[in-house]
C-alpha cells in the first residue's frame, strides 16, 4: 500500500487542449500566489512562535492524481514529503473517495513523509463531485509523541519508539471536524501548542481551497485542469532541455557520514548518474546496507534531496513541479540506507545521510556543471542545544542555537563562496546575541570568520565561523557531530573545507565532542568554542588570480602563509602597511615550482 | 501664504506640484538632470516661475515652503559608489554583517553574488569591550585598541566610519568614547554611531543600517548642502524640508546628519499623498498603487495611515532597521519588457528604462514592452503623450510583436499585445494579493488608489482581477509623490530597546525612555521652527510572545503621556488583542516580552487649501476628442477619447471610455462607471453584476 517508489507513467498530460498560453500562464501565477497565500497564514496563525517565524513550512497545490503543481518553499530539501504522502491517501481512500470539505492529516515517513515532526494538512477541491486540485500545506513540528521530546531520539530502537506514525488520517470529514481525531492527535503530542498549530495548517488548507475554487469559478474546470498540465508539461520540456545540454556520460561520487549517533562508521552513499540525450538517471545502487544502524532517510527525503540539489544546478526559473520531478529517473533499492525497510528509525537520517544525497549529486556533476554544482547541505549533525534554569526564576530554557555562524558554503566556478550557508537555506533567520542574551542566559562571544578555514581553490569556499557561547547559569549541552572526518570536500582540485571541531567547557575543563554530547554539564561561565567547518574550494588553487588572493590577505580570510603554500602568491610589502604587493616573477616560478612538486 | 512647492526628482523626470496662493494647484515636469539633480531642480523653478510670470528671484521669495523628495541616497546605494567606509564593532562580531543572519536573497541559485560590501573586512575591527544586556560593562573598552584601529582605518584613507557596538542602545558610553578617540586620532572623518542612527536591537539590523548611514552620508549631504545652498542664494528663505522613509519630512540639515532616513523619498511622498487625497474623498482603507516605468509599488493603507514597517526592510540588499512605509515593489512598468520563454510568455523585471524605451518613443528600443501593446490595443493615444509634446511612432511596433511574442506562441500581434497587457496584469494583481494576505486581509474589501504616469491604464484590469469593485484616481495622479510632499507633516521616529519580559517591565523606565526621546525629537523639531504645541506624541510599546523574531508596535496606554504599572498592564492587553486581530490567535497564559518602546513625534504642518471644484456647466460631449479603437476581452470597440482638461465634478462617463490627462491616460473599462468629483478625482466603479 505505501507509496514507496517512482511512478514510472508520466503524470502530467501533454494536450494543451483549446486553452491559449498567456492563460495558462495567469492560472499558474494565481496558482503560485494561493500557495505563498497559504504559507503565509500558517506563519499568521500558528501558535509556536518559533514555527510562525522560522520559515519551515512548504505550500503546495497538487491535481486530482497528485501531481503537484505549484508551490511556496520555506526550505527546499523538504518540500517534497507534500506529494507521496497525498497519493497515499488517493489510493487508501479510492474506492470512498477525497470529498468536499475533508482535511486529512499526515506524517508517516513509511507513507512518502520525510520524518514524524514532518506533518502534512491536505484538502481536495471537488467541483461538481469531480476532484479538481488538492491544497497541501506541511510544517515541522517541535514534538511528535515517542521515547523522547523533540522528535530526535538517538536511542530509538525503531520507528515506534520515535514518535506516532499518521499515514492518512481525515480531520475534517465533509467539511465537519472529527473531534475524536483531533483529540487523539492531541493527546499524542507533549507540546500544548501542537493543536494550534496544526489548525492553522487546517485553516491554511482550507484557504487554499477557497481561493482554488475562485480560480476554478474564474476561469472553469477544464482550463485549471489544462493549465497544470501544461505548467507541468513545461517544466518537463524544461528540464530536458537543460539536460539535452549536459554531456552524456555516466559520472560517479562517493560520500561519508562520519558515524551514526551510536557510532556506525563510515555511512557510505553511492550515486551513479546517467545522462543520455535528454534523460537523466539517478542512481543510489551500491550505497550503503547495513541493517544496523541509527540513520536512515526515507525514499522521500531521499528524493526530496535528489530534486532540491538539482533544481538548484538547472536555470532558476523552471518551475518545481511534477513536470520538473516527473523527468528525473530515480532509483533507490529497497533496503539500503536510503530507502530503508519500514520500521528503522528515520530522525537522525533524515540530515545524515540525508544531506549526502544531494552532497553526492554535486560531486559527481562538478566537472560537467561547474558553474553550479554546489552541495546545498550542512554538516551539523544535529542542533547544539543548551538546557538549563533560568537564575532569577528557576524556569527551565531551551536555546536551540540557531545562532548567527557560517560554516559548509562552498565554492562553484566564478563564484567564492560567500555569506552563512549555502543558498538553500537562505530562508532561515538566525538569532542573534542581543536578542539571545536578553532572554537566555548565555553569552554569545564570538562569531567571526576563521582565517584559512574556507577551502583553498581557483574559487575559495567561505571560512567557517569560530564559534563561542558560555552558559552563565548551569546548564547541560546536547549535539550531534558529524563532518569531523568528513568535511566538505573541495572539487576539480579545490582543497577541503576546514572540519568540525568542537570543545565544550573549552577554557576551563576542556573535553573534545567526537559524535554526540548528552546534556554535557557546563557551569555557570563555562562555555565551548564550535569551529564550524568551512567550504570546499573549486578548482586549483595555483590558478587563482593572484590579486584576489591579495584581497583575501588583506581582508584576512586566507593567511600570507596559506597564500605562499596553498595559493603560491608572493608579495612585497606588508599587510600592517597597506602596500601588500604581488610580486608578479615570483609568483610565477613559486606556482611553476609547485606544479612541478605535484602537490596540488 | 505663498506658494508651496514638491519637488520629486525621479529616474526620468523631476516632478512639481506647485500650490498657489490661491489654492489651486500647478503640475509640471523637467528631465532630471543625473549628475547633479539639483540643476534640474533649479531650471524646473525657474520653468515654473516663467508660467507664474514671474524671474526666479521673486518666485522664491514668495514660496514659503519646499518639500523635496530625493533619490541620492537610493541611487548611492544602486550604483555603490557611497564613501570609503570602516566599521568598529565589538570583538567577536566583525563579521555579522557578512553572515546576514543567514539571509539569502536566491534560494535556488548557489552562483548568487554578494552584496557588494560597504566595508571590506579590512575596514572592520573588533575592538575588546562588552556590555550584558542590562547596559553593564563586562570588559572594559580597550582604548589602546580603538586607538590602532581608527590609525589602521586612516592610513586605508577612510572617508565615514560606522561605529555598533553591542548592547550600545542601553548604555551608550562606550560608542561615545569611541568617537572622542576618532576625533582624537582622525578628525575630519564622518562618523555615524549605531545608538544614534538606530538605538535597538539587534546588531546585524543596527550595524547594517548604521553602515548604510555611514556609506550614503557624505553624498547626500553634499547634495542637500548643494540645492539649499541654490535656494538660499535664488530667494529662498525658508528651510528646505526633505521626505524621509517614515512618511514624515524634516529638515535638510537634519538628514544631512542622519542620511539613511531619506532612503525611498520619493515613492514615500505617493504613499503619503494617497493617504491624504484619499481621506478627503472619504476613503480610509485602500491599496496604493504606484506604476511607473519600470516598478509597480504597492502599499496597504489602513484607518488612513500606511502600513509602516521596521523589521526586516532590505533595500538595496542591506537591512535598514527603521521605520519605513511599507512598499511592495515589483518590475512591472510601462517600460516592461516581453519575452517568451520556452514557450511561456512573461513579461518583466527586465525594463527598456525611459532610454531607449519602448519601440514606439522611436529612440532606438527594439525589444517590446508594456507600453507598446498599450499603444496597439488603443490604450495608450498612438501619436503622442504629454499633450502633444513628446511624439510616438508606431514604426516596428506590430512587426515586433509578431516576432518576438506572436510567432513563438501562434498569436497574431494584437492577441500577442493583449497577453502581455494580461500577464502584467496579473503580476501586479499577485502582488496585490501577497501584500493583502501578509496582512491576513481580502482585496475585495479595499478600494484602489492609483496613481504613476502608468497605473491609470492598467489599474481597471486589476481590480477586475481581484474582485474591487471601488478605484480612485486623482487627476493629480502623474504627479503624485511631489503632491504627497506638500501635504505631509514633519515625523520623528525614536525607538529606544528596553528587553524584558513583560511582568518585569518598570514604568518608570519606560517614562524614562519616552521622557528622553520626547525631549530630543522637540530639540530637532524646534530647530526647523516648531513649538511643543505643535508637536503630537505618538507612544507605542514593541511586544512580542517569547521565541518569536519580531515584534508588534501596540499603542501604549498613557494617560497624559505617561504609563503606570496599571496602564502597563492595559497595553500588555492590547498587545494580546491586537495580536488575536491581525494573527487570528492570542496566547494569553504566555507572558509577552517587551522589546522595545517607540515614539512617533509629528508636526503638524498647514496644508495648502486644495481647491474643491464647481459642478460643471459644459456637457460631456464637449470634452469629446476623438474616437479610437480599443481592444476590450475579445475584440476592438470604438471608443470614444476625453480630454481631461475638459473633464470636472459631475462628470460621468460609462465604459469603454478613455481619458487623455496631460501626463496620463486613464482606461475606462465597460462595465465600469467614472464620475469626476468635486476633489478633482475619478471614482471609477464596477457595476453589480
Amino acid at each position: 500500500m505505501a507509496v514507496q517508489t517512482e511512478s514510472t507513467a508520466p503524470l502530467h498530460r501533454d494536450a494543451l487542449g483549446d486553452i491559449d498560453p498567456v492563460t495558462v500562464e495567469v492560472i499558474r501565477g494565481g496558482m503560485e500566489t494561493v500557495a505563498y497565500e497559504m504559507a503565509t497564514h500558517v506563519s499568521l496563525t500558528a501558535t509556536t512562535p518559533i514555527l510562525n517565524q522560522s520559515n519551515e513550512r512548504n505550500a503546495t497545490i497538487l491535481d486530482g492524481r497528485g501531481a503537484l503543481g505549484a508551490l511556496s518553499v520555506g526550505i527546499p530539501q523538504f518540500m517534497l514529503s507534500s506529494t507521496l504522502p497525498v497519493r497515499f491517501a488517493l489510493e487508501f481512500f479510492a474506492d470512498e473517495g477525497l470529498n468536499d470539505g475533508d482535511v486529512l492529516v499526515a506524517n508517516d515517513p513509511y507513507h512518502g513523509g520525510g520524518h514524524l515532526p514532518d506533518y502534512n494538512v491536505f484538502a481536495p477541491v471537488v467541483v461538481d463531485d469531480e476532484l479538481v486540485l488538492i491544497a497541501s500545506i506541511q510544517c515541522h513540528h517541535a514534538d511528535t509523541g515517542g521515547g523522547m521530546p523533540g522528535g530526535y531520539n538517538a536511542e530509538a530502537i525503531d520507528i515506534w519508539a520515535e514518535g506516532v506514525r499518521f499515514p492518512a488520517v481525515k480531520i475534517y470529514d465533509r467539511g465537519v471536524e472529527r473531534r475524536d481525531i483531533t483529540y487523539m492527535l492531541k493527546v499524542n503530542n507533549r507540546t500544548p501548542t501542537f493543536i494550534g498549530d496544526l489548525r492553522a495548517q487546517v485553516g491554511a488548507a482550507q484557504l487554499g481551497v477557497l481561493r482554488l475554487k475562485d480560480i476554478i469559478k474564474r476561469y472553469g474546470v477544464e482550463a485549471v485542469k489544462a493549465a497544470v498540465d501544461h505548467s507541468i508539461a513545461y517544466a518537463a520540456r524544461r528540464f530536458r532541455e537543460e539536460v539535452s545540454l549536459w554531456p552524456d556520460g555516466e559520472y560517479e561520487a562517493d560520500c561519508y557520514v562520519d558515524h551514526d549517533p551510536i557510532g556506525n562508521q563510515d555511512i557510505h552513499v553511492h550515486v551513479k548518474i546517467t545522462v543520455k540525450g535528454d534523460q537523466l538517471t539517478v542512481d543510489f545502487t551500491g550505497s550503503d546496507n547495513r541493517q544496523d544502524l541509527k540513520a536512515y532517510s526515507t525514499f522521500g527525503n531521499t528524493r526530496g534531496y535528489v530534486v532540491a540539489q538539482l533544481a538548484t544546478m538547472m536555470d532558476p526559473s523552471i518551475p518545481k513541479n511534477e513536470g520538473f520531478f516527473d523527468s528525473i529517473d530515480l532509483i533507490v533499492p529497497e533496503g539500503c540506507v536510503l530507502n530503508p525497510t519500514p520500521g528503522k528509525t528515520v530522525a537522525a537520517g533524515t540530515h545524515h545521510p540525508g544531506v549526502e544525497v544531494g552532497e553526492a549529486i554535486a560531486k559527481a556533476m562538478s566537472g560537467v556543471l561547474p558553474d553550479r554544482s554546489c552541495p546545498q547541505i550542512y554538516k551539523l549533525g544535529g542542533p547544539n542545544v543548551f538546557v538549563g534554569n533560568q537564575p532569577d526564576t528557576g524556569e527551565l530554557f531551551i536555546d536551540h542555537g540557531v545562532d548567527v555562524l557560517a560554516a559548509y558554503c562552498n565554492a562553484v566556478r566564478g563564484q567564492d563562496g560567500w555569506g552563512s550557508m549555502p543558498a538553500s537555506f537562505g530562508n532561515l533567520v538566525r538569532a542573534t546575541a542581543e536578542v539571545n542574551e536578553s532572554i537566555f542566559p548565555v553569552r554569545h562571544e564570538w562569531c567571526d570568520y576563521a582565517t584559512d578555514t574556507g577551502g583553498a581553490g581557483q574559487w575559495r569556499g567561505c571560512p567557517g565561523s569560530r564559534v563561542v557561547k558560555r552558559a552563565l547559569a548551569p546548564a547541560g549541552f546536547s549535539t550531534w557531530m558529524v563532518g569531523i572526518k568528513y568535511p566538505m570536500a573541495g572539487v576539480q582540485g579545490g582543497h577541503d573545507g576546514s572540519p568540525n571541531h568542537l570543545t565544550c567547557r573549552f577554557d576551563t575543563d576542556p573535553c573534545e565532542i567526537h559524535n554526540i554530547a548528552n546534556a554535557l554539564p557546563h557551569a555557570a561561565g563555562e562555555g565551548f568554542e564550535y569551529l564550524y567547518g568551512g567550504g570546499g574550494g573549486w578548482g586549483d588553487p595555483l590558478d587563482r588570480d593572484p590579486e584576489a588572493v591579495r584581497d583575501d590577505v588583506l581582508d584576512e580570510y586566507v593567511s600570507r602563509a596559506s597564500a605562499e603554500r596553498d595559493f603560491g602568491v608572493v608579495f612585497s610589502g606588508s599587510l600592517d602597511e597597506y602596500d601588500l604587493r604581488v610580486e608578479i616573477d615570483a609568483t610565477r616560478e613559486r606556482r611553476e615550482s609547485l606544479r612541478a612538486d605535484g602537490r596540488t | 501664504m505663498g506658494y508651496r512647492i514638491g519637488i520629486d526628482v525621479g529616474g526620468t523626470f523631476t516632478d512639481f506640484i506647485v500650490s498657489r496662493p490661491e489654492g489651486d494647484v500647478l503640475l509640471s515636469k523637467e528631465p532630471t538632470t543625473l549628475t547633479d539633480q539639483s540643476l534640474g531642480v533649479m531650471q524646473g523653478i525657474a520653468r515654473l516661475a516663467a508660467e507664474e510670470g514671474l524671474d526666479s528671484r521673486s518666485f522664491l521669495k514668495q514660496t514659503d515652503l519646499i518639500v523635496h523628495g530625493t533619490t541620492t541616497a537610493d541611487n548611492t546605494m544602486i550604483e555603490m559608489n557611497g564613501a570609503l567606509t570602516g566599521l568598529i564593532t565589538s570583538e567577536g562580531h566583525r563579521d555579522e554583517i557578512e553572515i546576514r543572519r543567514g539571509y539569502k536573497e536566491d534560494i535556488w541559485d548557489p552562483a548568487y553574488p554578494p552584496p557588494i560590501p560597504i566595508a571590506q573586512r579590512r575596514r572592520r575591527f573588533g575592538v575588546p569591550e562588552r556590555l550584558d544586556f542590562r547596559g553593564q560593562v563586562v570588559k572594559p573598552l580597550d582604548e589602546e585598541a580603538v586607538r590602532e584601529a581608527v590609525r589602521r582605518l586612516a592610513k586605508q584613507g577612510t572617508e565615514s566610519i560606522a561605529v555598533c557596538l553591542l548592547f550600545s542602545f542601553i548604555n551608550p558610553a562606550h560608542e561615545i568614547r569611541v568617537k572622542e578617540i576618532i576625533e582624537e586620532e582622525y578628525p575630519g572623518v564622518r562618523i555615524s554611531l549605531s545608538h544614534e542612527v538606530m538605538p535597538t536591537a539587534p546588531e546585524f539590523e543596527r550595524t547594517s543600517t548604521t553602515l548604510v548611514d555611514a556609506y550614503v552620508g557624505p553624498r547626500v549631504q553634499n547634495y542637500l548642502e548643494r540645492l539649499e545652498g541654490a535656494l538660499r542664494q535664488g530667494g529662498y528663505a525658508h528651510d528646505l524640508l526633505i521626505m524621509q522613509s517614515n512618511g514624515g519630512i524634516m529638515t535638510a540639515e537634519f538628514l544631512a546628519k542622519r542620511a539613511v532616513a531619506s532612503l525611498g523619498s520619493g515613492p514615500t511622498g505617493g504613499a503619503m499623498g494617497a493617504c491624504a487625497v484619499a481621506k478627503r474623498a472619504g476613503v480610509e482603507d485602500f491599496i496604493a498603487i504606484d506604476m511607473g516605468g519600470t516598478s509597480y509599488e504597492a502599499t496597504l493603507v489602513r484607518g488612513g495611515v500606511p502600513t509602516i514597517r521596521s523589521f526586516w526592510n532590505w533595500q538595496h540588499r542591506y537591512l535598514v532597521g527603521l521605520p519605513m512605509v511599507e512598499m511592495h515593489s515589483i518590475g512591472a512598468g510601462g517600460g516592461s519588457i516581453a519575452r517568451v520563454e520556452a514557450g511561456a510568455l512573461r513579461v518583466g523585471p527586465e525594463s527598456a528604462k525611459a532610454d531607449p524605451g519602448p519601440i514606439c518613443y522611436g529612440r532606438g528600443g527594439t525589444r517590446v514592452t508594456v507600453t507598446d501593446a498599450n499603444v496597439v490595443l488603443g490604450y495608450i493615444n498612438p501619436e503622442s503623450l504629454c499633450g502633444g509634446e513628446f511624439k510616438l511612432t508606431s514604426d516596428g511596433v506590430r512587426e515586433a510583436l509578431r516576432e518576438q511574442v506572436g510567432a513563438p506562441l501562434g498569436l497574431d500581434e494584437v492577441e500577442a499585445a493583449y497577453g502581455i497587457f494580461r500577464i502584467v496584469n496579473a503580476n501586479m494583481a499577485n502582488a496585490i494579493r501577497r501584500v493583502s494576505s501578509q496582512a491576513g486581509l481580502d482585496p475585495r474589501e479595499f478600494c484602489m488608489v492609483v496613481y504613476g504616469g502608468n497605473g491609470p491604464v492598467h489599474a481597471a484590469m486589476q481590480a477586475e482581477e481581484l474582485g474591487i469593485r471601488k478605484l480612485l484616481i486623482p487627476k493629480t495622479s502623474p504627479a503624485f509623490s511631489a503632491l504627497g510632499l506638500l501635504l505631509a507633516d514633519y515625523a520623528v521616529d525614536t525607538q529606544r530597546s528596553y528587553i524584558t519580559p513583560s511582568a518585569g517591565a518598570q514604568a518608570s523606565r519606560v517614562n524614562e525612555l519616552l521622557h528622553e526621546m520626547e525631549d530630543a525629537a522637540e530639540r530637532e523639531l524646534s530647530a526647523a521652527g516648531l513649538s511643543r504645541e505643535n508637536l503630537v506624541f505618538h507612544r507605542f510599546l514593541n511586544i512580542c510572545y517569547p521565541g518569536q523574531t519580531f515584534d508588534m508596535a501596540v499603542p501604549a496606554v498613557a494617560p497624559g503621556g505617561r504609563m503606570t504599572d496599571e496602564s502597563l498592564e492595559a497595553t500588555i492587553e492590547a498587545f494580546h488583542d491586537l495580536h488575536e486581530k491581525l494573527h487570528t490567535y492570542a496566547v494569553r497564559e504566555e507572558e509577552p516580552v517587551l522589546r522595545a518602546v517607540r515614539v512617533q513625534t509629528v508636526g503638524q504642518t498647514d496644508k495648502p487649501i486644495l481647491r474643491e471644484y464647481e459642478p460643471m456647466s459644459t456637457s460631456l460631449d464637449d470634452a469629446l476628442r476623438s474616437r479610437r479603437p480599443a481592444w476590450f476581452r475579445d475584440r476592438f470597440v470604438d471608443t470614444p477619447v476625453y480630454d481631461g482638461n475638459r473633464l470636472g465634478f459631475g462628470h460621468r462617463i460609462e465604459g469603454p471610455g478613455i481619458v487623455e490627462e496631460r501626463f496620463t491616460t486613464i482606461v475606462i473599462y465597460p462595465g465600469h462607471t467614472a464620475e469626476v468629483d468635486r476633489y478633482g478625482n475619478y471614482r471609477i466603479e464596477r457595476n453589480q453584476t
